[in-house]
């Protein structure tokens, strides 16, 4: 798979040799090649953590490789910076839009790069007059000039933000899910604006998950896995791509009944663990009923910002409850505080391992006992016995890989950390836990014993709420799946009914076809 | 395709090897700078004057350092936490002023005592609100308590000094227990109470886990509030413990009482070891810490260096202790990244 046979007529834009990157433990890349000629429409496909991001960030000079080499139309290339890539011609558009939202559009497109006149002042009629003709060549309404970049929609502004990329010259661009958050039309627009830049030569790097566009975004298919090449394709074969992403197994999954039968033999009592009536949340999601039986997994799915891990917070006592009911083991809840939840049986795992998880000074055993402290004490004085006891049983349930309890957290993969974490809630036994993108940014082998854990935790009768966007995952273990859409569910699908492409049209808000 | 396949260089994993090698070895120097600094300071000094190494210097030193240690034992849990006070100084000078006039007045030395601790708390109650209720930053909210406890020093003291004895006769400077002086067996009490305190306690081990990751800490139903506030008033008991012990000790009472204290005390914790980032340090360090700044001042003098220079050397060493921190603390999150 090393050298990609080149079309005679075409040559090579950007080429990336044995590129390797590891941050502390985790390797991110090891040795991945790739090259992309010109006009070339590539995808690159991957499990989450399986290094596209931060190969796209080792192009876009973010992050400089440990080894490895690039070159750029045949010179030596290695940026230094953000803003050295974007010089040499390498121009990135992020998932989620990153203008300067109180500027307009104008300032947005001419950021960093203002056109002056004499004396340093902004020649405001010179940026506007080639604004205006940028956007005319691309096909998007000039009259946006004006408007504050925050005015705009998403899909606006994901548009802006490409026109501004491309302004700059770009021999590449590189896109980085740039659909995950629009819908049909606004993503056939945007494909149009790819296409044509792309038949102007520019090469395109194009990051997705979505199999449903693979055959209209791109002409190769190049596969991660585990931060190593596994493979590419040159038509868009849904499964021998599934399979060089190592996700197969997951999908195929599916069928094997995952949980139900554990909630139904617990002493006869009603099996409802959590019912959710009409829960609202100003300026967070409104009217959100659910419930989630014993023993059941219940899938919660939607796009940045449309209230997921919001959800999730109000149960947990940290976001205020405006109106709607909880009932929690058969008895009206209101959620107070953290402190409360966890002590109710309610147990939360949080989306951002790093930033809200783990205690980066602090030892695996510490991070183990952190959410349990006070049941491991009398008087306020820690018993070192139990805590010791405690934290190994819960690290050998989760079989977690340590020097010991007195290794540093952050000497763990991502992997293992999130092991720790999940090790944190169970200590606490938990009657229901809600996990929040449960295995995000991490390899393929420990993605599948963590979803292995939390089918165990189900059927020893736990009631999971799991947060995820990742599809495959959701689609394989959750008995139910509610999408949320700008603070409402607007679909609820059943194991069976679920499909990657229902799940997408309601969380981008309707345009059932 | 291939022509570029001819020139790949292996550079074999070496940016990480030698990113980790950077990393403990700026650990390595963060820990070795205060055993550095006192080595240095100890041959300098011993140099310099005759009359430094002695046991009797050494009791001087250790009895000027009481309220510097007192506070700087409080100070501890606060920057442990992420946080600082800074009102420290002034808060010692207005306790000081209470005491030496509740003193003058023949007041019960119990009484004296409870008074000092209670305004200690309350004004650590009050600064705890102000952050982990209001949400201002620390240094902030503190910083504005610091300018009203001066205004209100200078008020309280209208232009006259107020003289006073120790409270009790333990508290002076010459009195001994066992050949120690007394003060030292405070300071030294304190500092055992609250390591103790630190390592075996829900509370504690808390106050570590807010210092790495205060919104974690929430998450795993840490009382963040509570514990932050509760670390305030601690500072505030020190604060008030050390006023005692100055009004015994030095006996006089003025308008600029205190107010170089937070920075010496900021200083100690610092250089002592404990990150200015929160989340890492002891207040066994804080003692190290102390002894440098306080045989600095003391050695400083002794060798007939302007006193000027004591400053310069202060101010130069926080800024490297907290510097290495910053710099180590950009690594770490570095090699960390983030795989999203």
């Amino acid at each position: 798979m090393k050298n990609t046979v080149t079309d005679s007529n075409h040559l090579p834009v950007l080429v990336a040799e044995s590129i390797s990157k590891s941050f502390g433990v985790t390797h991110a890349l090891t040795k991945v090649d790739f090259s992309i000629q010109q006009g070339e429409r590539v995808a690159v496909m991957g499990e989450n953590g399986a290094g596209k991001s931060t190969l796209m960030k080792v192009f876009a000079g973010v992050h400089a490789p440990d080894s490895g080499i690039m070159s750029l139309n045949g010179d030596r290339y290695s940026p230094s910076s953000p803003i050295d890539a974007i010089a040499s011609g390498i121009a990135t558009v992020y998932q989620e839009p990153s203008g300067f939202g109180h500027l307009t559009v104008l300032e947005n497109l001419f950021m960093g790069r203002q056109e002056t006149s004499r004396f340093g002042i902004l020649d405001s009629r010179g940026m506007a007059q080639s604004g205006r003709s940028l956007l005319d060549s691309l096909g998007i309404p000039s009259k946006l000039l004006g408007r504050e970049m925050r005015s705009l929609s998403l899909a606006e502004q994901q548009l802006v933000l490409i026109a501004r990329a491309v302004s700059r010259e770009a021999k590449v661009l590189i896109l980085d899910e740039p659909t995950s958050i629009l819908t049909k039309s606004e993503s056939e627009r945007l494909f149009d604006l790819v296409d044509d830049l792309s038949n102007k030569g520019t090469a395109i790097c194009y990051i997705t998950h979505r199999f449903d566009e693979l055959d209209r975004v791109a002409d190769r298919f190049v596969v991660l896995r585990d931060g190593k090449n596994s493979g590419e394709i040159s038509h868009p074969d849904r499964n021998k791509i599934l399979d060089m992403m190592g996700s197969r197994t997951m999908t195929e999954t599916k069928n094997e009944p995952v949980s139900k039968d554990a909630g139904e033999d617990v002493r006869g009592v009603s099996d409802e663990q959590l019912v959710v009536k009409g829960l609202s949340s100003s300026g967070h999601f409104s009217d959100i009923s659910f419930k989630v039986d014993k023993g059941e997994i219940v899938g919660l799915y939607g796009l940045i910002g449309a209230g997921r891990t919001e959800v999730a917070l109000a149960l947990f006592g940290e976001l205020p409850i405006d109106s709607g009911e909880i009932i929690f083991k058969g008895e009206l809840y209101r959620p107070k505080s953290s402190q409360d939840s966890l002590s109710s049986g309610i147990a939360y795992l949080p989306e951002d391992r790093k930033i809200q998880g783990i205690f980066q000074f602090m030892n695996v055993g510490e991070n183990t006992s952190a959410a349990m402290l006070r049941s491991l004490a009398k008087w306020g004085v820690l018993s070192r016995f139990k805590e010791r006891t405690i934290v190994r049983d819960a690290m050998n349930a989760f079989s977690v890989k340590a020097a010991g309890t007195g290794a540093l957290i952050t000497s763990l993969s991502g992997g293992n950390q999130q092991k720790v974490l999940l090790a944190r809630l169970i200590a606490t036994r938990p009657d229901l836990l809600i996990l929040d993108e449960p295995t995000r940014g991490i390899d393929v082998g420990t993605k599948q014993e963590i979803h292995q854990n939390i089918a165990d935790l189900a059927k020893s009768g736990v009631a999971i709420l799991m947060i995820s966007s990742e599809l495959p995952e959701i689609l394989a273990r959750a008995d139910r799946i509610h999408v949320l859409h700008e603070g409402s569910i607007v679909r609820t699908l059943e194991r069976d009914e679920a499909t990657e492409s229902l799940i997408l049209e309601a969380a981008v808000g309707g345009e059932l076809d | 395709m291939t022509t570029h396949s001819e020139s790949v260089v292996e550079r074999p994993s070496a940016g990480l090897d030698s990113a980790q090698k950077i990393s403990r070895n700026l650990l390595l120097a963060r820990r070795s700078l205060l055993p550095f600094l006192l080595v240095v300071e100890l041959i300098v000094f011993t140099l310099s004057s005759n009359s430094f190494l002695t046991v009797g210097n050494f009791l001087n030193i250790a009895s000027d350092a009481t309220e510097v240690a007192l506070i700087g034992a409080g100070m501890t849990l606060v920057i442990l936490m992420g946080g600082i006070d800074i009102s420290t100084g002034y808060a010692m000078g207005v306790i000081a002023w209470l005491v030496a006039y509740l003193n003058g007045v023949q007041t019960n030395p119990v009484l004296i005592l409870v008074a000092a601790v209670a305004v200690g708390a309350l004004v650590g109650l009050i600064n705890g609100q102000l952050v982990a209720i209001f949400k201002i930053p620390s240094i902030v909210a503190t910083l504005g308590m610091s300018a009203i406890l001066q205004t209100v020093l200078f008020t309280l003291w209208d232009k006259t000094d107020i003289f006073s004895g120790p409270i009790l006769e333990g508290l002076s400077r010459q009195s001994k227990f066992f050949g120690i002086p007394t003060l030292v067996l405070i300071t030294v009490a304190l500092y055992l109470v609250l390591y103790w305190v630190t390592q075996k306690t829900v509370f504690g081990r808390s106050m570590f886990a807010i210092g790495s990751n205060r919104e974690a800490a929430t998450l795993a139903g840490i009382r963040t509030n509570i514990v932050r506030i509760a670390a305030f008033v601690i500072v505030g008991v020190t604060v008030a413990l050390a006023a005692v012990t100055y009004v015994g000790r030095v006996g006089v009472v003025q308008a600029s009482t205190g107010g170089s204290i937070t920075l010496l005390a900021i200083a100690a914790v610092v250089v002592g070891g404990t990150s200015i980032l929160g989340g890492e340090g002891s207040v066994l360090r804080t003692l190290g810490g102390v002894a440098f700044i306080m045989i600095l001042q003391n050695g400083v003098v002794l060798a007939g260096v302007p006193p000027l220079w004591n400053g310069l050397m202060i101010g130069v060493v926080i800024l490297l202790a907290v510097l290495l921190d910053g710099i180590i603390s950009r690594l770490n999150s570095d090699q960390q990244g983030s795989l999203a």
